[in-house]
């Protein structure tokens, strides 16, 4: 059980750089001069924004894996991952929503980054549906992986067409410029930190995944073997 | 060339098809009616704010009727199996899925230009009229992406339970990009002034389309291998 003793580890090493970095964010780093305390909330939106693309992405490299070596383990490994990158994109446009609120006075504004996340959004509750909708489990994995290939490939074409569209309306100042040295190392810290425990949620995800797996192949077999 | 004539037999067999059955395109035009309806219900269009208001609305009708009658020409292949038999032949499957694409385009087009029609009859805008040959330029790399995407989605889609429903959420996500170029390009030549130029708007409908055509060439054969 060598990987039970590495993921025990990194479960230990998260019990600690978690709180730290809520420490670090709460009462490190440097109160900002204009925003105030509201802004904090940005070391844990960014580090959520990151973890949800490493979700996306994660998941459109194993889309793309199952599709060239056909083999549910890409496929698991795919919607694992997937359900990560939702749940931390779900995070990601309520802390943004919580933020923009003191701060720009609006619950949410059509920037390029919120537009992009929101579609993304849409995107991977549309590929979780058409999970559902499909009872054979390969033309499941299969059909799901295009999904999952297809709106990966849709952000930087959204982000594009968002940023110009944008560009013909007014758009809000953007604050900020020179960070203070200390909150760029708090910002590290705390994206480091979420990156490895988003790592460790989408790796228990699977491993709880492919478990079932396994046992509806035996399942089967069983009752191919009796039926 | 044997791809082209295959691919052109396809194409043929589903106009003389849907020109016989009627059932896609009737889908289509009147959902579009029906939608510029409820859009005056809704927004009240007047004189006075229809040009600002028509590029959006005519986008989202096409998107709405297109997908919806898309997802009917793939439902006809897959009722009887009909797509089966055909690459049982030696067509392949590429240019099996460029002639659904051609045919799903034809049908999108015949559907935009009947909008516009009813739009400028409707709504008393003949500005669509007089700028027709600049709007065919969006219209047509528009409703190839939307087509792209639309042709691969309807076949993913009607394999599966609720594929109706699944279909449009799949889809509209997807060609944010296609309507925010489409509208951008269409309500600057309606409305912008004279030295404004779509070009930006259109590189991102050609941007789409090359992507997920090329994408979706790759694609298709894991949808239709069973």
């Amino acid at each position: 059980m060598k990987s039970g003793k590495i993921i025990r580890g990194i479960i230990l090493l998260l019990a600690i750089l978690l709180p730290a970095s809520f420490y670090l964010i709460f009462q490190v780093a440097p109160s900002e001069k204009i925003m105030g305390d509201v802004q904090r909330i940005f070391y844990l939106h960014i580090s959520l924004a990151m973890s949800a693309y490493l979700g996306f992405g994660l998941l459109f490299v194993s889309s793309i894996l199952f599709l060239v070596k056909k083999t549910l383990y890409w496929d698991t490994l795919a919607f694992s991952a997937g359900e990560v990158g939702l749940l931390f994109s779900t995070l990601v446009l309520i802390t943004g929503s919580l933020w923009a609120r003191p701060v720009w006075n609006v619950w949410w504004t059509w920037d390029p980054r919120l537009v992009t996340m929101l579609i993304l959004w849409f995107i991977y509750i549309g590929y979780f549906m058409l999970r559902k909708a499909i009872p054979e489990r390969m033309k499941r994995a299969r059909y799901s992986a295009i999904i999952g290939i297809l709106g990966f490939l849709d952000v930087p074409v959204v982000r594009l067409a968002t940023k110009w569209w944008r560009s013909i309306h007014p758009r809000l100042a953007r604050e900020g410029g020179g960070l203070d040295p200390l909150m760029v190392k708090v910002m590290l810290f705390s994206l480091v930190t979420f990156l490895i425990f988003t790592s460790l949620l989408i790796y228990i995800r699977f491993r709880v995944a492919w478990a079932e797996e396994r046992i509806n192949e035996i399942f089967n077999d069983v009752e191919d073997y009796n039926g | 060339m044997r791809f082209a004539g295959n691919t052109l037999a396809i194409v043929r067999k589903d106009i003389l098809l849907e020109f016989r059955g009627k059932e896609a395109l009737s889908i289509m035009i009147f959902l579009s009616l029906l939608l510029l309806v409820i859009f005056n219900l809704a927004v009240d269009i007047q004189s006075e704010n229809v040009a600002s208001l028509a590029s959006g609305i005519l986008w989202v009708v096409f998107a709405f009727s297109g997908i919806l009658g898309m997802g009917k020409t793939s439902l006809s292949e897959r009722d009887d199996g009909a797509y089966l038999n055909i690459l049982f032949s030696t067509v392949s499957m590429e240019s099996f899925y460029i002639a659904k694409v051609i045919s799903n385009l034809i049908f999108l087009l015949l559907m935009e230009v009947f909008t516009i029609l009813s739009f400028v009859i409707l709504f008393n805008y003949e500005r669509l009229i007089r700028t027709f040959p600049a709007l065919a330029i969006p219209l047509l790399l528009g409703s190839l992406g939307f087509s792209i995407v639309g042709t691969l989605f309807s076949f993913l889609s009607t394999g599966s339970r609720f594929g109706e429903i699944i279909l449009p959420f799949l889809f509209l996500p997807l060609v944010v990009p296609v309507l925010i170029g489409g509208v951008s390009a269409t309500d600057i030549i309606l409305n912008g002034s004279p030295g404004e130029s779509p070009a930006k708007w259109l590189k991102v409908l050609v941007v789409f389309d090359l992507l997920y055509l090329f994408i979706s060439l790759i694609l298709f054969r894991h949808i239709v291998e069973e």
